[in-house]
């Protein structure tokens, strides 16, 4: 049985249950790298070129923790765009050949190029074509594909119910998880999947806000008809699809009664977000309370902490004002003080 | 007679406050970290406490902010433990009701909070830039052999300040070291500076704030007159400097402090006097091997007695102490 490595990293997040139940079905077995943690992310970094975002750091070290296993493979795709008339970032077209350059010795890498912006045909003939470093039946890997788009449709409407996409790969592969317990703050929570989901990248952002008694709505939770509909109100398409996603999510989340304050989690380095971050931020400021906030390999949760409470703080404190209780902002009366010190 | 005791650990700055139970500020004290925050706690509670005995002083409840609130509240027992933002912020509009733009600049880093109805509507702290805090200006100082207590003072003594890039501190200390070398008075030169700092700090900090007066100017910065002028030139607006600009933070940690007492009507969970004094505290961290995170833990005990850990992702080493740190959850 042939061995595949995967790292858990960048569009893991967003595919794993397709490429696992791909690969399954042809009979392979799977490897995934440990969660990131922190010999990942210093190996990454070793070993990735300076200027490279944070998440591109860490993949390297993901897929250099797998180096070390005994594979036949490595899965690493060359993604160009996984839908109409939109891309992925450029850094993810050149991750083979980043993998290939940087880490010497690896297994044969799997680098199928998905490029679904003009037609599925190539992408078809492709995907045979790594198929039959399984199989020689055709028919067995079309069925392959299939089920696991299948698998990825369930893994996300899991995810729709609330969870991260991290969580709903754990359900998806069996793992019990709770639902969330009662909340008094809603907020909506934007970033790309691999930063937000991977725990050492976002510093834990979704499950701190959790901790600090705030139900968290990601862009996953939303249809994605509604998504699309308030990015096609912008005047000129982003034709990135995480960027779009993100901005529409944005748009509706600022619109919603229920939402009480938007964050969006950027990494420092990375192009697009410096885009979609500040367009965002203008076009959500009015309406809703807005954090961005910016992670890099050398940020401290010190910082963050700081920040996710004095927001929280401020959510809070501005609904209590609203709602005209006889609260003052910060707790009891602040002007029963003389004001005197 | 009832105090309470704010308490603000920055990385620069040790603040303590004392606060009576009709908020004016009964005694106050400003000292330097110099790395050692346990021993500035110990330091500060002593000499902010000594004598509170004979005076009929008792200290009623708690409150610690600044990035050792948490170690504050171990080594105290705080019943407040709250973050700068918003400690700041009550403090400011303590002071001036109604204030609506909270300028705050420290040793390491700058904030700038946005108030409506007395409450924080809007808040950004800077990110990476270190020229526009207060380590900046004592570089400079130390550069140009000047006491950093006389830098306002020599500041708005300046007609013509001259202008210096404030983009980055790398760059405006180059171009202040060529505009020295070209004889511009030092006065001139010192100016051009808080200006400098004052244009970086709205460009980073402030960026896309609107910045409305009442306008608070807080810190340990707002020392420095000159950058209060140079805040008013340059926004037009009125810059108004609390008496007290150096401890808001503790100031705001106190109040915040006084009102859970208020509410809560528990006991306070201050440790009192013989906990803090006789106790030989010490802070250690070591890498945990228990999974692949290899979590820095860090350990706070005093003399033989573990009294708290944090770092641990996975709580581990926190829960495993008898008196859960629930206590000092902070609110
Ligand atoms: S979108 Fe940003 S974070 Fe993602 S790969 Fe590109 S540069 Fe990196
Ligand atoms: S503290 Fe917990 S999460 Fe951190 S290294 Fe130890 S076992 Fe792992």
């Amino acid at each position: 049985m042939s061995r595949v490595g995967i790292p858990r990293s960048l569009f893991y997040y967003y595919y794993y249950p397709l490429w696992k139940s791909f690969f399954a079905d042809l009979g392979a077995e799977i490897l995934t790298s440990a969660p990131s943690n922190r010999h990942t992310v210093e190996r990454g970094i070793e070993l990735a070129v300076d200027e490279t975002c944070f998440p591109i750091k860490v993949y390297l070290g993901h897929v250099a923790e797998l180096c070390r296993e005994e594979l036949d493979y490595i899965f690493v795709p060359r993604l160009v765009s996984v839908e109409a008339r939109s891309y992925i970032c450029p850094k993810f077209m050149g991750l083979p050949d980043m993998v290939r350059a940087l880490i010497k010795e690896t297994p044969p890498l799997i680098d199928i190029t998905v490029d679904l912006s003009c037609d599925e045909k190539c992408f078809q003939k492709d995907i045979i074509r790594v198929g039959r470093l399984f199989t020689r039946q055709a028919r067995k890997i079309q069925l392959a594909y299939q089920h696991g788009c299948e698998e990825l449709r369930l893994c996300r409407s899991l995810a729709s119910q609330g969870f991260t996409m991290e969580e709903a790969i754990k359900m998806w592969e069996g793992e019990p998880m709770e639902a969330e317990s009662e909340t008094d703050l809603n907020i909506g929570v934007l970033g790309h999947g691999y930063s937000l989901y991977d725990e050492r990248i976002s510093m834990n952002l979704v499950k701190r806000l959790r901790a600090m008694n705030c139900k968290v709505l990601l862009p996953e939770h939303l249809g994605s008809e509604v998504v699309e509909a308030e990015a096609a109100t912008v005047p000129k398409r982003v034709f990135w699809t995480l960027g779009r996603k993100m901005l529409g999510s944005a748009l509706h989340m600022s619109q919603r009664e229920d939402v009480d304050g938007i964050i969006y989690l950027a990494c420092f380095g990375c192009g697009p977000d410096s885009l979609i971050g500040e367009i965002i931020e203008r076009k959500v400021r009015d309406n809703k309370p807005f954090i961005l906030l910016t992670v890099d390999e050398h940020s401290g949760e010190a910082g963050i902490i700081t920040r996710l409470e004095a927001f929280c703080d401020m959510l809070r404190r501005r609904r209590n004002y609203r709602s005209e209780s006889k609260l003052s902002p910060y707790g009891a009366s602040l002007h029963s003080f003389e004001n005197t010190v | 007679m009832n105090l309470y005791l704010g308490v603000d650990i920055g990385s620069v700055s040790s603040n303590f406050i004392l606060l009576d139970q009709n908020g004016r500020l009964y005694r106050k004290l400003y000292l330097r970290t110099l790395g050692n925050p346990v021993k500035a706690l110990k330091d500060g509670y002593a000499s902010i406490s000594d004598g509170l005995d004979k005076q009929h002083g008792k200290i009623r409840a708690v409150g610690s902010t600044g990035s050792g609130r948490h170690l504050a509240a171990v080594l105290l027992g705080a019943d407040v433990v709250k973050n700068e933002i918003t400690a700041h912020a009550v403090a400011a509009s303590h002071l001036f009701p109604g204030a609506k733009t909270i300028i705050e600049i420290g040793g390491q880093d700058s904030k700038i909070i946005i108030l409506r109805n007395n409450i924080v509507h809007d808040f950004a702290m800077n990110t990476v830039c270190a020229a526009g805090t207060g380590s900046f200006l004592d570089q400079q100082s130390a550069r140009l052999n000047i006491p950093i207590q006389e830098f306002g003072d020599y500041a708005v003594k300046s007609g013509h300040p001259v202008r210096i890039a404030g983009r980055c501190g790398v760059f405006a200390e180059s171009d202040m070291i060529h505009k020295q070398q070209m004889g511009f008075p030092v006065e001139d030169i010192i100016m051009g500076l808080c200006e400098a700092l004052v244009r970086n700090y709205l460009n980073n900090v402030g960026k896309g704030k609107k910045i409305e007066e009442p306008v608070v100017f807080q810190g340990g910065v707002a020392a420095n007159r000159g950058l209060a002028k140079a805040f008013e030139k340059i926004l037009g607006l009125k810059i108004n400097v609390p008496a007290h600009y150096e401890v808001m933070g503790a100031i705001g940690a106190a109040i915040l402090a006084r009102e859970q007492m208020e509410l809560s009507h528990s006991p306070t969970r201050f440790r009192g006097d013989n906990f803090v004094l006789e106790g030989n505290f010490t802070s250690n961290s070591h890498e945990c091997s228990g999974c692949p995170n290899l979590c820095e833990v860090v350990c706070i005990k005093r003399d033989n007695e573990v009294l708290a850990y944090w770092g641990d992702r996975c709580k581990k080493w926190e829960s495993s102490i008898k008196q859960p740190r629930d206590r000092l959850k902070v609110v």
